[in-house]
Order: C-alpha cells, then sequence, then structure tokens
C-alpha cells in the first residue's frame, strides 16, 4: 500500500534525528559540534603531547625516535575510520537521497586523505633511523598508500561532473564500491609481502608500557576531535555554497 | 527467453564492431607489444636481469593496453544515442552490460593472452613461465574490464574520463596483479602456483557476480 504523505510525514516525525537530515537544520548544530571539538582537539593535543614527549620514558630499542608513534598511529587509525565513515554517508546517501549525507563524505574525504598522506609521511621518518629506509612494500604501507589512492579517486570524482547532484551519485558508488575491496586489498597484499612490526595495540593486550599508551590514547581522541571539527567546518561551508539561494541562508548566514 | 536473445544481441554486435573495426583490439596489441619492447632499453640487456622483471612488465603491459579500450565501453554509444536504446530496453540492464562486457573481454584478452607468450621470449622466460603467465593474463583482463565498466559507467557524464578512469580502476586491480604474477613468480621459481590461481579465480567471480550490477547503477546515475 503506498505511503500517503501524512503517514510518511508521522515516519519522519516520530524520530527525531531525521529533521536533522535538513541543511538548514543541521547548520547550527555543526557550528556547535565544530566549537566544541575544536576545544577538545586541542586541549587533547596539549595533554597528549606533553604526556608523549616529557611524561614517557625513552624506547629501550628505538630510542627517542619511537615517539613520532603519537602522531602516526592516530593518523593511520583515522585514516582507515574516516572511510568507513564516509562510505556509510554514501550508502545513506544512495539509499534515502538526503542531500546532506553527499555533504558530509565530501567534508570527510580531504581529512581521510591528509590522514593517510600524514601516517605514511611519518612512517617514513619513522623508517629511516628504524629500519634503515624511507619506504619499504610492507603490507600496512601499502594498504595504506592504496587507501589514499582511493581517497583521490573519489575526490577527483566528486569533481569532474559539472552536475553537483550526479557527481554526488557517483562518487558516492565509487566510495561503495572502494569499501567492499578495500578487506580484498588489504588480504592480498598482505599475502604478497609483510614486514611491519605486529600491532602494537590490540583489543586484550598490549606490547606498549602504560602511560605511551595512555599518551598515545589521548593522540587518538585528539585526532577524533579535530578530524570532526574540520570536517564540520568543511560541511557549513559546503552548505552554504549549496544553499546559498535558500531563504534561511540569506536571512541568517548573511548576519 | 527474451533476455537471452537480447544478451546474445548485445553480445553478437560488439564482436561484430570488433571484427570490423580491427583497430579496436589491433591498437591495445601494439601499444602491449611497444610498452613491452621499451623496456630493456631502459634496465640493460642482460638475460639474468630481464628475467627478473620480465613477469611483471608484461602483465601490467597488458593491463595498461586493456585499459586503453574501457572508454570503448559506453563512451561512443552515449555520442551516437544508442546507450539509451540499452537503457530503455525492458531487460535487466546488469545483464546486457555483463554480455557486453564478455563481448569486449574475448576480444582483448585472446589477443593479449595469445601475445603473452611471444612478448616473453623478449625476457628470457621459460615457456611454462610464458604459459602461466598467458593463463593468468586471460582471468586479468576480465577483471579489469568488469572493473573498469562501472568507473566508465560514471565516467560518461564527467569531464577528463581517461585519466580518471586509470586513477579509479587500477587500485583496484591490485589483487589480480598481486595474484597473476604472483602464480608466474611460483612457476620461475619451480613451484605450484594453485593457490595463486584460486585467489585469482575468485577475485575474477567475485567482480562477476558485483560489477554488472554496479556498473548498471553507475550508468543510471550517469544518463539520469
Amino acid at each position: 500500500m503506498p505511503r500517503t504523505e501524512q503517514q510518511s510525514n508521522d515516519r519522519f516525525n516520530g524520530k527525531w534525528f531525521w529533521r536533522y537530515a535538513s541543511p538548514a537544520a543541521f547548520y547550527p548544530v555543526a557550528g556547535t559540534i565544530e566549537k566544541l571539538c575544536w576545544f577538545l582537539a586541542i586541549s587533547l593535543t596539549i595533554i597528549g603531547l606533553y604526556i608523549g614527549f616529557f611524561r614517557a620514558p625513552t624506547d629501550a630499542t628505538q630510542g627517542e625516535v619511537y615517539r613520532v608513534i603519537y602522531i602516526h598511529v592516530p593518523a593511520a587509525w583515522m585514516a582507515m575510520v574516516i572511510y568507513l565513515a564516509m562510505a556509510f554517508w554514501c550508502a545513506i546517501g544512495l539509499a534515502f537521497g538526503t542531500r546532506l549525507s553527499f555533504m558530509m563524505s565530501h567534508a570527510l574525504a580531504p581529512t581521510g586523505a591528509i590522514m593517510a598522506a600524514i601516517s605514511l609521511w611519518t612512517g617514513a621518518l619513522w623508517g629511516r633511523p628504524t629500519w634503515g629506509t624511507y619506504w619499504v612494500w610492507d603490507a600496512r604501507l601499502t594498504s595504506t598508500l592504496i587507501l589514499f589512492f582511493l581517497y583521490v579517486g573519489y575526490i577527483a570524482l566528486a569533481a569532474a561532473f559539472d552536475d553537483k547532484k550526479k557527481g554526488d551519485r557517483a562518487s558516492a558508488l565509487i566510495a561503495l564500491v572502494g569499501a567492499v575491496n578495500v578487506p580484498i586489498i588489504y588480504f592480498s597484499v598482505q599475502w604478497w609481502n609483510t614486514l611491519h612490526q605486529g600491532a602494537s595495540v590490540r583489543p586484550g593486550g598490549s606490547s606498549m608500557a602504560t602511560i605511551m599508551l595512555t599518551a598515545m590514547m589521548i593522540m587518538a581522541f585528539a585526532f577524533w576531535a579535530y578530524c570532526i571539527a574540520v570536517a564540520m567546518n568543511r560541511l557549513r561551508t559546503q552548505i552554504i555554497e549549496r544553499e546559498r539561494s535558500a531563504a534561511w541562508i540569506q536571512s541568517s548566514v548573511r548576519k | 527467453m527474451s533476455l537471452r536473445i537480447a544478451a546474445q544481441a548485445v553480445f553478437r554486435r560488439e564482436i561484430t564492431l570488433f571484427a570490423r573495426r580491427k583497430s579496436d583490439w589491433a591498437n591495445p596489441l601494439m601499444f602491449f607489444l611497444i610498452v613491452t619492447s621499451i623496456f630493456p632499453f631502459a634496465v640493460g640487456s642482460e638475460s639474468e636481469r630481464l628475467r627478473l622483471i620480465g613477469i611483471g612488465v608484461l602483465f601490467v603491459g597488458a593491463l595498461l593496453a586493456a585499459m586503453l579500450a574501457l572508454p570503448r565501453l559506453f563512451d561512443e554509444d552515449a555520442k551516437d544515442g544508442s546507450l539509451e536504446h540499452l537503457l530503455t530496453s525492458p531487460e535487466p540492464l546488469a545483464v546486457l552490460i555483463l554480455a557486453r562486457v564478455a563481448a569486449i573481454s574475448l576480444a582483448l584478452a585472446l589477443p593479449l593472452a595469445l601475445a603473452t607468450p611471444a612478448f616473453a621470449l623478449f625476457y628470457a622466460l621459460p615457456s611454462e613461465v610464458a604459459g602461466i603467465l598467458a593463463l593468468t593474463v586471460v582471468l586479468a583482463v576480465p577483471t579489469l574490464i568488469l572493473i573498469g565498466a562501472i568507473a566508465s559507467a560514471l565516467l560518461v557524464a564527467a569531464r577528463g574520463g581517461a585519466i580518471l578512469t586509470a586513477v579509479l580502476v587500477l587500485p583496484l586491480t591490485i589483487p589480480t596483479l598481486i595474484f597473476g604474477a604472483g602464480a608466474a613468480l611460483k612457476v620461475l621459481s619451480g613451484e605450484s602456483p594453485a593457490a595463486e590461481l584460486a585467489l585469482q579465480v575468485a577475485y575474477f567471480l567475485f567482480a562477476l557476480a558485483l560489477c554488472p550490477l554496479a556498473a548498471a547503477a553507475a550508468l543510471r546515475i550517469s544518463t539520469d
């Protein structure tokens, strides 16, 4: 039986969060989240780096250089998490046709690409003194590089369309194709070669000293907060750019 | 029954086009020949060294040659309007795309795979390695075309298609590259390539199951 408009309105009213699928309703919320996350990102970074640089002991085998871990590992985590988040919003956007979801994934993509680049770059700086080389074709390095390519492909595809709506859906589809392939690529690259030190942090046990782990976790939360803050900032810019002709922008944002 | 007729018609049309316009499969073949023959100028002509890089050069060369044919999938049809006919057909679009991919794969994979053992002579590769390389190229080219169908369906409506196709498609072909070249490397070192071949077939079947559906969705998006 086809739903009447009244019924579908009831359905949406029943769940309060549907309201925030509207760019106009989410715009101020995004602003609040952004401010909160900037505060968290800055204060957690100060605390995390202080513990990591001045309180945590020097590593027994790697010396001082291991401290790059406080940037490297959170960036690598974020690169993976953001791709998942991006693919999630792309799926939501394709399923429900909510334009805010597409804007959200566009807002996340550059940050994800930067996180992948940071983790590769700091990894190279870490690899030079410990492995004796900037780059090795190890499974995790290689998969991060491929993840970076997937981000670049998504961003380039979204930019290649004059019709923004078409670009939204096209790039969402490619993000989903990438998300399906990421585990396969990861597995095949691992099959191909592996040399990276085993993961230092895994559920149920960790090979790191508690204070190092504490600093790294604080830095991980700082990176989360930073990524959310910049994504919200970019989202707000996108909303203004795309909805610039809407009345609520004319009246509220201009002020 | 009419689905079978429609799919056959699409398949036959592509094969006929390939038979009439020989440059469509001959040019990728020439590209493959030229790419594989310029590498020795860069690395030197000692057979030992050539044997080391030969498998990789041949495999990547074949993939790049097949990439050249990707714009042919939907671009020309979008220009001359025959894509509209495909889209308005009552038959499931994914099946029609699959028929087209099958025809293009056949017309490209066969020449490239047949050429591979001949070009392997440039790299002083033993004949059993050349044979397994031809087999893995037969598997890799359709995999690439299946993945490429999604990208080229999306790019019908976009600017700057050719470069973007490479950016979108090549990262996703890495598994088939690893397993295909890995199988040949195993044979070169005298081991059994069974595991790599099985995984390469698995990736091909995975692409075969999902790519036509994704490509159909992509075509609907870009011609919307």
